[in-house]
This record gives C-alpha cells, sequence and structure tokens, in this order.
C-alpha cells in the first residue's frame, strides 16, 4: 500500500485544512479523521499492539486534536479507534489463549465461534459484556486490563507472554481494518439511522421550533414533512444567520416555515410544541456545545415546559466534561456585531460575539442518535462503551 | 362640506379611471404571481378576511382624496399591492393583528393637521420610537392642532373639540397603533377637555388646555423621571456590573445620573434585530464616560455571568403584573431569573392600564417583515438570504414589536410614587387614578 512518507504528506495535508478550517462539519471531519487513521493502521509497520496504539494516539492522534481543539468530533473518532484496536486485541487474545489452552483447531475469525468458546473459557479474568453498536458482537470491559497490569490472575499469563509477538500481527491487522471499516460504513449511515425515527417524534399541525442550521435537523424534518404536515418555527441566530438557510432548504421542501428573530423566542414559546435542535457536540455530562443562542431557546422551553430534542449522531458524543462552561467555547470577530465603519466607538467599548453556547443537561429531554432515543442520562454508559477511560488525555 | 358636492362628478370619472388602472396592473401582476396566492388552502381564510379588511379601510379613504393626482395613486397602489402580498403571507399564529399600512400622506383626510401628518409619518417610519418619546411628541402636536382650532357657530368648545380630534387620533392610529401610555394621556386630555367652562372665552379655554397638556407632561413623564432616577440611584452601588436590554429612555437618565453622581459600575447593552435601538443609549454612555460592552441577544446567556442587576424599561404595565415590553425583554428577564439575578423595571405610572394579558399573542403589535431581510447592522440595507421570500411560498417571516413578561421575573419596579412589587400595579391605578377611568 501507500509507503510512509505518502502516509506522512496524507496527515499533514489533514492537519493542515483542520487547522484553517477547510474542513467544516463534525460529520466530515469525522469521516476523514476516521480514513486517515484507517491509512495509518494499514500502512505503519507495528509488531505489537502497543506500539499501534502509541502511533494512533500520539503521533497522529495528538497532532490532530491539536490542530482544532474546537472540533471535539476528532478526539472522539481518536478514541474510538484506540478502543476498537483494545477490543480486537483483547478478543483475539481471548481465543487465542482458549486455541492454545484447549488445542482446538477453530477458525477464531468468526464472531459466532469467539462468542462461544469466550463463555465456556477457562480465563475467567475476561468479563463479556454486549456492545451496542455494530461491529464484533463481543466487548470487553476496560478492568480486563487493568487486571493483566496488576499482574496475572491466570497461570497462563507467562505463556501468552512468550506467544504473543510471535502471533499477532498476521491476525489483527486485517481484524482492526474491517472493524475500522464498520466504524466509518457506521459514520456514512448516522444520517439515514436518524431520519427512520422522524416518524415516530412528530405528528400532524404540530408546531415546532428549531434554532440554527443543522443538517441532521433538516433531513429529520424532511423527512417527516414526506408524510406528515407541520409548521416550523426558524429562530434566525444573528449574527451568524444560519437560521436564514435553514429556513430557505425547508421551505423549498414544501415544510411552512416562518422567520423570527431571536427576540421573539420567549413570545412565541406557549405555542410552539417542541423544540427540535442540532449541536456541535455532546459532552460527558449530558450537556451540549451548540450554536450560540440554544441555551436561550433551551432555557424558554423549560420555563414553558416544552420538551427540547436533540438529534445528533454519536461520533459528537465526547468523553470530557465540562467543568468550566467557557472551556469549550469560541470568541469569533465582532465585525457582524458592530462593524468598522460605525466609527470611532470601537476603540472604547468591549464586543462580546461568542460562537458557542453551554446548554445544560437539565434542560435536554431527549437525545436522538443513530442507536436510537436516549435520554440524558444515558449518555454515560455509551461512553463507557464506546470511549477507554485512559485516552481523555489527547 | 362643500368641496365634496362640487366634484362629486369627476370624483366618478376619477374612480373610473382608477379602477381602470387597477384592473390592467392586476392583470399583468397576476401572471407573474400566480403561485403566490394559490398555494395557500390553509392560512386561506386567514388571508381572505385579512385582504378584506385592508381594501374596506381602504375604499373608505379614497372618495374623500379628491387631491390625489395620478403619480400618487400609482404610489399608493404599488404600496397597496405589496402590503396585499405582505397580508397574505401573514402567519396563522397571528392573523388577529393585522400589519400597518403606514402612513400614506397622499390619501390623508382633508381635515388631517399637518403637524399631525409630519407625526404620523414619522411614527410609521419608526423616526421617533419609544413610549415616552412618542408620547410626547403626539402631546405636543396636539397642542398645535388646539392653538389652530376654531369652534364653529352653534356649538361649544367642550363639546366639538373631542369631535375634531378624533379623526386626527384616527390618523395616527393608522400610522402605527397607538402606545397604551399614548391612549391614557389621550383619555386625560379629552377629560379636561370636557371640563372647561363653556361661559370661557376660545382663548383663554385653549391657553388652559395648552397649559394642562403641559403641565401632564410634565408630571406624568419628565418630573416622574427625575424621581425614578433619584429612587433608582439608591439601588446602584460601586463596582455593580448593570445590564439593560435595548433603549429606555428612562434608564439611560438613570446610568448618565448614577455616573454624574461618581458611582463607578459597568454596563453591559444587549441589542436584537431588527430595530438595533441599542446602539443609540451605547453611543449615548459611551460619550459620557462609561465602561460599556456591547452584544447580541444571542450572548445574553454568556454575558450573564458577571451581571449583578438587570434594568428594563417598559412601554406598559398589565394590571396583573405583567410587563408589556420591547421584544426580547421577557428572554433578558427570565434569563437573568435563572441565575437569580434582580430584574428591576423602571416605570412611570402613567403607563399603568387596566388590561390583563396572559401571554404574547393576545395583544401585539407586527412591524414590516422586510425588516428582517436586511441583515447588516450600519445604516446601508444589505439584503441576505432571503430577498426573495414573497416568491417562497411556504416561507414566512414574523417581525414582532413587543413582548409580555410574566410577573414571577420581575424583581421590582420603580415608580416615581415609589418602588413597588409588580403586583401593586392595579393598587396604585385604584388609589391614584380613579378620576380617569
Amino acid at each position: 500500500m501507500t509507503g510512509p512518507r505518502d502516509l506522512n504528506a496524507q496527515i499533514e495535508s489533514l492537519v493542515n485544512r483542520l487547522r484553517r478550517r477547510q474542513v467544516v462539519g463534525s460529520w466530515c471531519v469525522s469521516i476523514e479523521t476516521a480514513m486517515l487513521l484507517r491509512q495509518v493502521v494499514s500502512a505503519t509497520r507495528w509488531n505489537q499492539v502497543e506500539t499501534l496504539i502509541k502511533v494512533v494516539k500520539e503521533d497522529v492522534g495528538r497532532r490532530l486534536v491539536m490542530a482544532q481543539p474546537r472540533e471535539l468530533a476528532v478526539g472522539n473518532i481518536v478514541c474510538r479507534v484506540l478502543r476498537l484496536i483494545r477490543e480486537v486485541y483483547n478478543s483475539e487474545d481471548a481465543t487465542f489463549d482458549d486455541n492454545s489452552a484447549e488445542d482446538n483447531d477453530k477458525d477464531s475469525n468468526t464472531d459466532d465461534d469467539e462468542k462461544d468458546e469466550e463463555i465456556k473459557s477457562k480465563s475467567s479474568q475476561k468479563i463479556r459484556t454486549f456492545s451496542f453498536y455494530g461491529g464484533s458482537g463481543t466487548g470487553t470491559n476496560t478492568q480486563s486490563s487493568m487486571i493483566n497490569l496488576l499482574g496475572d490472575g491466570s497461570p497462563m499469563g507467562a505463556k501468552r507472554a512468550s506467544v504473543d509477538d510471535y502471533r499477532k500481527p498476521p491476525n489483527l491487522k486485517p481484524l482492526i481494518i474491517s472493524e475500522l471499516q464498520e466504524m466509518i460504513n457506521e459514520l456514512e449511515n448516522t444520517y439515514v439511522n436518524i431520519i427512520d425515527q422522524a416518524m415516530e417524534h412528530i405528528h400532524s399541525n404540530e408546531i415546532i421550533m428549531t434554532v440554527g442550521k443543522s443538517r441532521t435537523v433538516e433531513m429529520f424534518l424532511k423527512t417527516a414533512a414526506k408524510k406528515r404536515k407541520f409548521s416550523v418555527l426558524v429562530a434566525e441566530t444573528f449574527p451568524t444567520y444560519l437560521g436564514h438557510e435553514m429556513a430557505l432548504s425547508l421551505s423549498e421542501a414544501g415544510i411552512d416555515t416562518t422567520v423570527i428573530s431571536d427576540s421573539a423566542i420567549f413570545a412565541v414559546m406557549s405555542r410552539v410544541n417542541k423544540v427540535i435542535m442540532g449541536t456541535h457536540a455532546v459532552l460527558a455530562n449530558g450537556g451540549l456545545i451548540s450554536v450560540s443562542g440554544a441555551q436561550m431557546v433551551a432555557t424558554a422551553a423549560k420555563h414553558h415546559s416544552k420538551p427540547v430534542v436533540v438529534c445528533t449522531g454519536l461520533y459528537k458524543l465526547s468523553p470530557l466534561y465540562p467543568y468550566d462552561e467557557d472551556s469549550f467555547n469560541d470568541l469569533v470577530a465582532p465585525d457582524p456585531v458592530f462593524s468598522f465603519n460605525e466609527g470611532d466607538l470601537i476603540d472604547k467599548v468591549t464586543l462580546l460575539n461568542p460562537y458557542y453556547d453551554y446548554v445544560s443537561p437539565e434542560l435536554v429531554s431527549l437525545f436522538i442518535t443513530n442507536t436510537g432515543g436516549h435520554p440524558p442520562s444515558y449518555l454515560y454508559r455509551l461512553i463507557n462503551e464506546n470511549y477507554d477511560p485512559d485516552d481523555t488525555d489527547i | 362640506m362643500d368641496p365634496v358636492k362640487k366634484t362629486a362628478k369627476e370624483l366618478k370619472a376619477e374612480r373610473r379611471a382608477l379602477q381602470e388602472r387597477q384592473r390592467a396592473e392586476k392583470a399583468a401582476r397576476a401572471a407573474g404571481n400566480a403561485a403566490v396566492p394559490a398555494k395557500k388552502p390553509a392560512s386561506g381564510s386567514g388571508a381572505s378576511t385579512t385582504v378584506g379588511s385592508t381594501s374596506a379601510t381602504s375604499t373608505t379613504a379614497t372618495p374623500l382624496s379628491e387631491t390625489a393626482g395620478s403619480t400618487k395613486t400609482t404610489d399608493s397602489k404599488q404600496r397597496h399591492s405589496l402590503t396585499k402580498e405582505i397580508n397574505s403571507k401573514q402567519v396563522d399564529m397571528f392573523s388577529h393583528l393585522e400589519i400597518t399600512k403606514g402612513a400614506n400622506t397622499g390619501l390623508a383626510p382633508k381635515e388631517i393637521h399637518p403637524a399631525i401628518l409630519v407625526l404620523g409619518l414619522q411614527f410609521s417610519e419608526f423616526k421617533i420610537c419609544g413610549a415616552n418619546a412618542r408620547c410626547i411628541a403626539a402631546l405636543t402636536a396636539f397642542q398645535k392642532v388646539i392653538q389652530d382650532y376654531k369652534t364653529p357657530e352653534g356649538t361649544t368648545l367642550s363639546r366639538h373639540l373631542p369631535t375634531h380630534l378624533s379623526p386626527q387620533i384616527t390618523y395616527l392610529v393608522n400610522a402605527r397603533p397607538m402606545s397604551v401610555g399614548m391612549g391614557n394621556a389621550i383619555r386625560h386630555l379629552k377629560w379636561e377637555i370636557s371640563t372647561i367652562d363653556i361661559e370661557m372665552s376660545d382663548d383663554e379655554a385653549k391657553k388652559l388646555l395648552c397649559e394642562k397638556i403641559d403641565n401632564f407632561i410634565r408630571d406624568s413623564i419628565t418630573v416622574a423621571d427625575r424621581v425614578i432616577v433619584e429612587y433608582g440611584l439608591q439601588k446602584i452601588q460601586d463596582g455593580d456590573v448593570i445590564l439593560t436590554y435595548a433603549r429606555s429612555s428612562v434608564v439611560q437618565q438613570l446610568l448618565l445620573e448614577a455616573h454624574t453622581k461618581g458611582i463607578k459600575f459597568k454596563v453591559i447593552i444587549i441589542d436584537s434585530r431588527p430595530r438595533l435601538e441599542g446602539k443609540k443609549l451605547l453611543n449615548c454612555l459611551v460619550n459620557a464616560g462609561i465602561n460599556c460592552t456591547y452584544a447580541f441577544l444571542h450572548a445574553v446567556g454568556f454575558a450573564m455571568r458577571d451581571v449583578s442587576k438587570v434594568f428594563l424599561g417598559a412601554h406598559a404595565f398589565m394590571s396583573n403584573g405583567a410587563l408589556y415590553s420591547r421584544v426580547g425583554t421577557a428572554m433578558v428577564a427570565m434569563m437573568a431569573k435563572e441565575k437569580n439575578i434582580p430584574v428591576i423595571i423602571c416605570c412611570e405610572t402613567y403607563k399603568f392600564t387596566d388590561k390583563v394579558q396572559l401571554d404574547s399573542f393576545v395583544m401585539n403589535e407586527q412591524g414590516n417583515p422586510n425588516d428582517i431581510v436586511n441583515i447588516s447592522t450600519t445604516l446601508a440595507p444589505k439584503p441576505g438570504l432571503l430577498s426573495e421570500w414573497l416568491n417562497k411560498p411556504d416561507l414566512k417571516l414574523l417581525n414582532l414589536l413587543y413582548d409580555l413578561t410574566p410577573s414571577k421575573y420581575i424583581t421590582t419596579v420603580i415608580t416615581e410614587v415609589g418602588m413597588i412589587p409588580c403586583t401593586s400595579v392595579p393598587v396604585i391605578l385604584r388609589e391614584y387614578k380613579p378620576m380617569v377611568q
């Protein structure tokens, strides 16, 4: 395949594009990162899994995250890939152990066989859990790796170590790459899985409020509009005016759309049935990093007791906690707020133009993701299954 | 009365010519705009009633306007057709509130005083906006009308003057719906007229009325503002960070006075589209040397972090303790309440009203939806993505001007009779203004 120099060039290219914000939107960023990491896994030479993990995490992953720290999707994908690698390694390890211990000649590449083996297996330190996303049929808890670090609970540990170096590479690489490919397919099908749920949530003659421009919400509403008749109020979110684009697109699909100014959100909220919005990122406590103005809408909805539904793919779920609300926010150019040709007031005035808003998890009622609908209290489980705690310091 | 009778035949001929021209224009327009009215089955009933009402008012206006030349009629027709299009795109929720046609000096009846004509134009173009400013401007214009008034034979001033003033008031209301304070002021004026002694001569009566109007402005607005500022100064201390929304004349006076007294505080001004009134306040405060921060409404959550007090102005105060003010005030008050920051309203008592209102739908004002299309923040308009909104059948724009803040978000109200909780508004009305009711 491609040599290491080409790989480096690809990495450099993505890093530069991230830094210059030429890759726009979490979805595009996620897919590009995932494909790049697949290249890394296939093109790098590695004998032990630890080397691969180090390459992915420190060499490539850290560079990508540093290029655009506000784009949390990059870190999410890197964490997912690391988790995948460790899982494949652990499950391969188990079958290899069983194979060598019981002297069976089973083909360890089929998922069903692995499951049977592990249920019958004697290596009890592996705890089997189900993972809810596509990919391997079994998963291993991270605690298993911690137990291994503390010293082996089984007499086979020493034996395993000696045959590790010899047996790993031919089996693991194609497995890991196939898992990565599945993850990329899942990413590409994110929208399809989300919009399939549209009919359950939108009914006739509803008035739905949305804020900003989210591709997910747009497709969600357009799918529902094919069979149901409802109307949408779009808050225009100045100074980015994303609401204008959203309204144009929705009205072209035949949905009855009204554009309102941000100031009228509280005034019309009493007639709205539900609020559906997208988000830039979802944090580990269920809070959102969303477009500026979302906090207003969510608070107004809570005061009127209207449900707030967030449509997002799981790739936006980040294992980070918002210890400080401002750490994820960006203050962008104040020109749309107060432009230069307004005169000499500019020197004497402080102008605020935050790009993002933090919405606390109490304000959100439901997350609609590609794996189904979840309340904010369930997100910690999804994080446990998709990410490893050692990786959050990328 | 005579001019109308004389030119009845000319009038008929002119009207027929007008109709022919309108018919021709409609045929030309129908070819282009066939899509717009056709695809509206749901809002069809709402649209037809609003269109019906606008055409009804216009036909009452046109017979009186024999002064209108041909150019003026085409202008008014164009604006008329545009308003018809905008009216056919009314948002259903607000179809009970008509979008005002604006002041049309060409179609004004003859007896409208020129001062009122000017005022109507200024109101509809938003050159004068703000409850206090509009009230003072309207009362000053009425002073001029009264000064130029002559009681006709066979009737007294106290009986005829109100009927003389009524068409002027109607014209102003058509230009822009009256504010609650203005309504109270005009009711007070009518009461004053009715108590004029019949024996008094015209000149004396007119002089007395003008004096009474001056007194009203002085007592209810100017001096009241000064008393409110005095009370408000007790609430501003060193180190305060004060947040205010859009532009209230009373809050502006309060902040300027606090600065002259030497109190060290910072101000955060939150502004919103499409009126962008906060800019004027910003200019004024910065020129006085106050440390100001300026942001749009979307940043209110971000800016609210450091705020210690919120001062807001009022357009009117309802009897159920709800505040009727510039759209967006409710949002600011709610966000402040979320963070347990006190919300202080500065309001004169002439803005109190007997009405009760529960939400922002019952009584409101819709502005021109085209204001939303322009996305620049400076005077030069810059059309954004929505400039073709009239051609898109499913797209509507809503430009609300006022909203209602529920009483639970308001901490206290500063009036010239003291600092009261917002639930005491009907008590004030009962105690201080029984005569006007």
